[in-house]
């Protein structure tokens, strides 16, 4: 039943001011699990509930199974209790009111099943959420992870064509989360659904998404595999929010195919992944993630340099130094229990070419892409 | 050991403080309450008998109960109560929906109009509908006649009574749902929708029960005010002898001779429903709300009704004509006409049929300026005393580690549980015997007042109180004073924004207070409402019309002055007490 949702050019202008979402287009196939990943007010949620139907689009289409569900253009607008779509609520949004049973048998009633159908229905969506022997549990008494899976199993009993999620995990405690984390995965995929989830957590995104989409200011800057939108950050912004923090300021030297050098603030050269349209001379940021930096490599390997610990901060599982080097101040991270260098030493690393992103940009700029 | 000793006379004085104000709270509130209780189990007339402690009995109690005359009124009562809760609920719950749920246009008026019969004196209500709606001489009706319509309508009826109880009585309602309405997670309802729940199923499935809390505590509330309320069913009621419990009571003790003992009986069975019903309300309110469940801000949703929305404002305005302007209108035109008979519609609209005559045969009479004077002298009376004592109390409760000040706080809450009416009654058992004089004097009056409103009072000042910090209390302290002091230079200053409104807020009440004041008033203190009555019953209908709108003139300039005062904090508390 599930089915192939497409969004395309989808505008949201709210009264007046800046589009909430803006010219944003993706397809998710039938059964993958697509989440939009972005700091509030990237304009996800609001997508999200676009393709519910619970917002009305500016401008733009939205089509479920190839037919048009949101078109504004073209008078098409569905209302949301026609889309047979599925959706889960930040606040989990069980009716208190009822029973889990009631709560999971209510969109039941309004789609003309037997009661034998209904009945079977129910007792599978509460056995797939792990929720069988609850079912005439008002529920006032569940603990709040408890609720979230009722809130599942309502939003999957009557197989949707869609189910979406918007931040389902955001109200429970951090061990649960980590728990329904997984658990939803399995879940959603064993139910074989198409997703659309939205959180502004990146290890969620990564954890649950088959594909991550990142938002920002109303924009889907890039719509990848986990692995690449950690590892081939589309810009700086994707790269600095996905927790590349660190920073090095440079000029371009030369290019060759998808890497090039960087002649940094102190005259060293780094070799850089480089994407489109960075060329010779322009001015970049070089980003890298605290945990790509290698300590103590071996001899012959590349961006290898000899770098003065200003800082260390011990944290247990691992320790984090603030490193002076190409003429700026980086963060790495060595894992393992043991500080091995105290403060004012010099060490040796190496910055692996391959994580090591140039993007076309000011000092400025980089800074203020920086998390907290 | 030292350290107990130390700190020995404040424990004393402390215990000294909780007493004196167990005293006042006995005089105000337990003593009244146990002599009506005396009277209801004795036969006796206290004016001429006395009180003979002997006398008391459980079968004239019996007696009253078994009464067919009480079964009547008391039938009546539910009925109208019933009734008229019924209407309020359906126009309550509209409207909050309307205002809340709606892109109904001018939302913020309709609100404001939603509230405003809370400020309209049931007795000024009353004779209004009874100008607009009596079978045979209303506007109404004879506005029907000219127009060659045979049907006529009837508001001296059973209907009539809860047509009008359920117009003015709906804010109640109101006021609970809509903040409900307006407190619930918005994705409740949108859950519905996505479930495939049309906006119809959803209203009624998912929103009416989550907001159910609400919606039956504004349902006992408005049926308790109902149950106590004197002059709706006084002008409507009596033409057809429809007697309620309140309007049977006042009967009671009007005949010659009263019937004092009987009046205290039904007085109590008045008063033993009131409390049941108020127990439940509490019981609802403080029960599991639904609507806190998530405990965070939301922007409601708001439905869009399209074209639909011209309907729902229309309502509104209907509404707002029924209850406002209609009975305005027909007050100012039978308190200007100097003969109500109006031939045809060119008529009513003849300048020369108008005048003052009424208003100056009213300000001729010394009896309306007297009721006047005294009125405003009552009320401050009552805000003064009552708020400086529901200060005390509020002070003691909320701040203090005073000895029984669980109980200082249960008796002062009594009073909630006690129709205007039944306090009168009360007193008048309370002090109609005693021989210095008390009994007759504006100050029983007062008293009366103090004892009917101090719920409110203290609930209003404990609410400000518990706004200050402790902390700023206890820097006073460490600073070097004492508590006076500190009450005096810190507690006051900044609790004075509440204290100014709980007085006001007083001072309106007693003026527009009927109830209680039916048993109290001697010829020399005669006030504006039982003026107003006087005046109804002497059947000089442009007198009392002219006297309804002096008396909405000055409650609406009171209020005005209030609400710019405490912006809006007393709206809520003035229609309390009916």
């Amino acid at each position: 039943m599930s089915a192939e949702l497409r969004i395309a050019h989808l505008r949201k202008v709210f009264a007046t001011g800046k589009p909430a979402v803006d010219d944003v287009s993706f397809t998710i196939a039938a059964g993958e699990i697509v989440v939009l990943l972005g700091p509030s007010g990237c304009g996800k949620t609001t997508t999200l509930r676009c393709v519910a139907g619970l917002e009305h689009p500016t401008d733009g289409e939205i089509s479920l199974a190839g037919e048009p569900i949101s078109a504004p253009a073209r008078g098409i607008l569905m209302p949301p209790r026609l889309r047979n779509i599925g959706m889960v609520f930040q606040s989990y949004a069980v009716w208190p009111h009822m029973t889990v049973r009631e709560n999971v048998a209510y969109p039941l009633k309004s789609r003309g099943l037997s009661r034998a159908d209904q009945d079977r229905r129910i007792a599978d969506a509460l056995a797939l959420v792990d929720l069988g022997g609850y079912a005439d549990r008002p529920v006032t008494q569940l603990s709040g992870g408890q609720m979230q899976r009722v809130a599942l199993a309502r939003s999957m009993v009557y197989e949707p064509r869609l189910l979406l999620l918007d931040e389902p995990l955001s109200n429970l405690d951090a061990q649960l989360r980590l728990r329904l984390r997984d658990d939803l995965r399995r879940i959603v995929k064993k139910a074989g659904l198409t997703a659309l989830y939205v959180t502004h957590d990146q290890t969620e995104a990564v954890v649950l998404g088959d594909r991550i989409g990142v938002m920002r200011d109303g924009k889907l800057l890039q719509m990848a595999s986990p692995e690449e939108v950690y590892n081939r950050p589309a810009d700086l912004f994707v790269a600095a929010f996905t927790g590349a923090s660190n920073f090095i300021p440079g000029q371009v030297t030369a290019r060759d195919g998808e890497f090039g050098a960087v002649r940094t603030a102190d005259g060293a050269t780094l070799r850089a992944w480089m994407p489109q349209g960075v060329v010779p001379g322009a001015n970049v940021q070089v980003a890298v993630r605290p945990e790509n930096i290698r300590f103590t490599e071996a001899a012959g390997s590349e961006n290898r340099v000899t770098a003065k610990v200003t800082a260390q901060r011990y944290l247990g599982m691992q320790t984090s130094y603030d490193l002076s080097v190409f003429g700026a101040t980086i963060e790495g991270i060595e894992v393992g229990t043991a500080v091995r260098y105290p403060v004012g030493s010099e060490v040796t690393v190496a910055l692996p070419p391959e994580s090591c992103w140039a993007y076309a940009a000011s000092a400025d700029d980089a800074r203020a892409m920086t998390p907290h | 050991m030292s350290q107990g000793a130390r700190f020995r006379p404040a424990k004393l004085i402390a215990g000294l403080w909780s007493a004196a104000l167990l005293i006042i709270l006995t005089f105000l509130v337990l003593y009244p309450t146990a002599m009506l209780l005396v009277g209801a189990l004795t036969n006796m007339n206290p004016v001429v008998d006395g009180y003979h402690p002997e006398a008391i009995s459980i079968s004239s109690f019996i007696d009253v109960l078994s009464n067919e005359n009480v079964h009547f009124a008391l039938g009546n009562t539910l009925v109208a109560c019933a009734g008229g809760t019924a209407v309020a609920v359906i126009i309550g719950l509209f409207f909050a929906w309307i205002v809340v749920r709606t892109n109904t246009p001018w939302k913020g008026l309709i609100a404001t109009a939603g509230m405003l019969p809370l400020f309209v004196p049931p007795l000024v209500a009353g004779v209004g509908w009874a100008l607009l709606g009596s079978p045979k001489t209303g506007l109404i009706n004879t506005f029907l006649a000219r127009a060659g319509i045979e049907w006529r309508i009837d508001l001296y009826s059973m209907s009539g009574i809860i047509f009008v109880f359920g117009m003015y009585y709906a804010p109640y309602v109101y006021m609970f749902t809509a903040s409900a309405l307006r407190n619930m997670d918005p994705s409740l309802e949108e859950a519905a929708e996505i479930s495939g729940a049309t906006p119809f199923r959803t209203i009624f499935t998912i929103t009416f029960p989550l907001i159910a809390p609400a919606i039956i505590s504004g349902m006992l509330l408005s049926f308790v005010v109902m149950l106590g309320i004197y002059g709706i069913p006084a002008v409507l009621g009596a033409p057809a002898n429809i007697p309620v419990l309140t309007t049977y009571i006042f009967q009671l003790t009007a005949w010659t001779p009263p019937e004092y003992s009987k009046a205290a009986a039904v007085a109590l069975i008045l008063m033993v429903a009131t409390g049941a019903l108020v127990a439940l309300q509490q019981k609802v309110l403080s029960g599991r709300s639904y609507t806190t469940v998530a405990g965070k801000a939301f922007r409601p949703r708001s439905l869009n009704l399209g074209p639909w929305r011209f309907l729902t404002l229309a309502l509104a305005i209907i509404y707002l004509l029924v209850v406002v302007v209609l009975p305005t209108l027909a007050l100012i035109v039978a308190a200007f006409r100097r003969f109500l008979f109006i031939r045809d519609v060119a008529s009513l609209f003849d300048m020369k049929q108008y005048g003052l005559l009424h208003f100056q045969r009213l300000f001729e009479n010394p009896a309306t300026m007297t009721s006047i004077y005294n009125t405003m002298k009552v009320g401050i009376i009552t805000a003064v005393i009552g708020g400086i004592l529901a200060f005390a109390i509020g002070y003691t409760v909320t701040r203090t580690q005073a000895p029984a000040r669980r109980w200082i706080d249960i008796i002062a809450t009594i009073p909630v549980a006690i129709p205007g009416l039944v306090i009168g009654v009360a007193y008048l058992w309370a002090w109609i015997g005693m021989p210095f004089g008390f009994y007759g004097s504006i100050w029983i009056l007062a008293l009366a007042f103090v004892a009917r409103f101090m719920p409110d009072t203290v609930k209003a000042l404990s609410a400000s109180l518990m706004q200050i910090h402790k902390e700023l209390e206890e820097a006073a302290w460490i600073c070097g004073r004492g508590t006076l002091a500190t009450i005096r230079t810190i507690v006051l200053p900044l609790a004075r924004p509440g204290v100014v409104a709980a007085m006001t807020l007083l001072f309106i009440l007693a003026i527009r207070e009927l109830g209680s004041s039916l048993f109290l008033y001697s010829s020399s203190t005669v006030v504006m409402a039982v003026k107003l009555l006087d005046y109804y019953e002497g059947g000089n209908v442009g007198l009392t019309a002219a006297f309804s709108l002096v008396q909405m003139v000055i409650l609406g300039v009171l209020i005005g002055i209030t609400n710019l005062l405490t912006r809006g904090a007393a709206n809520s508390s003035v229609g309390r007490a009916g």
